[in-house]
């Protein structure tokens, strides 16, 4: 596939966290660096609390790092801002907007005619299948179909990076089965660097260009997987390459695997 | 791929689901139960009248009372009551409502302001209206102007505290989302923060319409001519207890009934935070 844009070029440079603790400091993510290529699919997948979203929140712009430096095509993040879309596990729509307002809220910064805006609205939503629902306020939409409306609102807003923490963690697995499909359709067409955090493994090595693995807290990286099947994968017909790495992974999240690895 | 409903169950909307013990009050429960009980108090009340264990002068009988009601409304007293007393809660309402909501969006969101301000209005909330009442006839005489100032204070503390509050809360994500999606600060206020405050600034409100009510009697209770709170101190020197009954009724219903379209008012608004 060609890279269609070459933004999103995400830079993570000797970066540790530290949040104060009760008793001193507390180190929530170890030195790390970390390249995500523009347009490519990064997952992230280590113990929990681990520090994984404590990265994403620092790529966000929601934390800042206490040491190192982290910058998208070549600019520092210094806040969060629209070239970095985030989807979250508790979806974060606004209740009191419909899935509608929802999108037209991150159209807004576009500044378009407002038959404009609404137009591009119902489109976004019927790309992820809810042009039927655009109505609905999110309480009267279940957890997939929020999550698909929250998909919809941040790639309306047309971020350079995406980081989604655990998206579908929340979901039952037949529904995620579904979303992943989704979730590359709309990336394929859209095409940002995404930075996908999972605690399934399965789910990393179906999806991403790159896994990552994490270790225990205070985590750093500790393994890296590139991963050139072309999609879409399934475990039966991407090749025994997949499910060798599989067992591997999930060797290292073992606790003992983790130690033997730092070793 | 053309993307379809992943099976997700269809989104049916929640409200009025409730299944009811008694099927077939279920419809009408809202306006039946509080009539139960209305029924019941009026029938053992009309059995002691009744049975005249108590003075009529100590403990009118429920027809008593209402004669005493009809009088009044007959003299042309009780009109122009209620609308002397209803008027000064409007206006202390809106005053103190307005008040209260402008200054806890800023001290909800403005650290200096909440600095300065916070910590003493918090210690003005335990003093009870009627305590004002010396301090508010010193300042504004016995006209209007000290009912207006009694009220609007104690409504604009309860609004203030509660907006307040709402404000502290909003959820961080809400503002990760909002900021992630590219919205000013200005936008951010006004389409996030002011929303999702807004169940805590109409609890506030319902609070507040409750409090108009309490304090506008300790308001008219001193240096009045008219209203209801002066018709009851009125009532005491002729000894009409029946006259008391009738307007403590009618401030009773009053203050509820009000109180009801105040929370179906919220209802409506903030129809996002049911269930
Ligand atoms: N704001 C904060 N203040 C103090 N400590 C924090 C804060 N945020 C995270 N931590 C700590 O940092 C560590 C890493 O947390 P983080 O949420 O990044 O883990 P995680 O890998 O995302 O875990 P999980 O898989 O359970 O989501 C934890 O020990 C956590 O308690
Ligand atoms: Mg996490």
């Amino acid at each position: 596939m060609t890279r269609m844009t070459a933004e999103g070029d995400v830079r993570v440079d000797d970066v540790a966290i530290r949040f104060k603790g009760k008793d001193g400091p507390v180190t929530a993510l170890d030195r790390t660096t970390l390249r995500l290529r523009p347009g490519t699919f990064t997952a992230l997948i280590g113990p929990s609390g681990c520090g994984k979203s404590t990265l994403m929140n620092a790529i966000g712009g929601f934390v800042a790092p206490s040491g190192g430096a982290i910058t998208i095509d070549g600019a520092e993040v210094t806040g969060p801002s629209a070239k970095v879309g985030v989807i979250f596990q508790q979806y974060a729509l606004f209740p009191w907007f419909t899935a509608l307002g929802n999108v037209r809220f991150a159209l807004r910064r576009f500044g378009l005619p407002r038959a404009q805006e609404i137009e591009r609205a119902h489109a976004a939503l019927a790309e992820v299948g809810l042009g039927a629902h655009a109505g609905k306020f999110p309480q009267q939409l279940s957890g997939g179909m929020k999550q698909r409306v929250a998909i919809a609102r941040t790639f309306a807003c047309g971020p350079k990076v995406l980081l989604m923490d655990e998206p579908f963690g929340a979901l039952d697995a037949q529904t995620r089965l579904g979303m992943h499909d989704l979730l590359m359709g709309v990336w394929q067409k859209h095409r940002a660097t995404v930075l996908f955090v999972t605690h399934d493994v399965d789910e990393a090595l179906l999806l991403a260009d790159d896994v990552h693995v994490m270790s225990q807290a205070p985590g750093r990286l500790i393994r890296q997987y590139h991963l050139p099947q072309p999609r879409p994968r399934a475990f039966n017909r991407s090749g025994s390459e997949l499910l060798d790495i599989r067992e591997e992974i999930l060797g290292l999240l073992r606790p003992e695997g983790v130690l033997a690895a730092i070793h | 791929m053309a993307v379809s409903d992943l099976g997700d169950p269809p989104a049916v909307p929640r409200r009025g689901a409730r299944v009811m013990p008694l099927g077939l009050l279920a419809g009408s429960a809202r306006v039946v139960r509080p009539l139960i009980s209305f029924v019941f108090v009026l029938a053992i009340w009309s059995g002691v009248g009744a049975a005249q264990l108590v003075p009529e002068t100590i403990f009118p009988a429920p027809w008593t009372v209402w004669n005493a009601t009809v009088e009044m409304w007959q003299m042309g007293t009780l009109a122009g009551d209620l609308a002397v007393s209803l008027s000064r809660a409007a206006i202390g309402f809106a005053i103190g409502a307005t008040l209260g909501v402008a200054l806890g969006l800023m001290t909800g969101r403005i650290a200096l302001i909440r600095t300065l301000l916070g910590p003493f209005l918090s210690l003005l909330r335990p003093i009870p209206a009627i305590a004002l009442v010396p301090v508010a006839i010193v300042w504004f005489g016995i006209g209007e102007g000290s009912k207006y100032f009694v009220i609007s204070y104690t409504v604009f503390l309860t609004v203030w505290f509660n907006t307040h509050h709402g404000m502290e809360y909003v959820p961080e994500i809400y503002l990760r989302a909002s900021r992630s999606l590219g919205a000013s600060r200005r936008r951010e206020f006004l389409t996030v923060i002011i929303p999702a405050a807004a169940p805590y600034i109409f609890a506030g409100l319902r609070l507040g319409v409750a409090l108009a009510f309490l304090s506008l009697v300790a308001a008219e209770l001193s240096g009045a001519s008219s209203g209801l709170g002066y018709r009851l101190q009125e009532a005491r020197q002729y000894i009409r207890t029946d006259r008391m009954f009738s307007l403590l009724i009618i401030l009773g219903a009053l203050g509820a009934s009000v109180d009801m379209v105040v929370h179906q008012i919220g209802r409506k608004l903030v129809h996002w935070q049911q269930g």
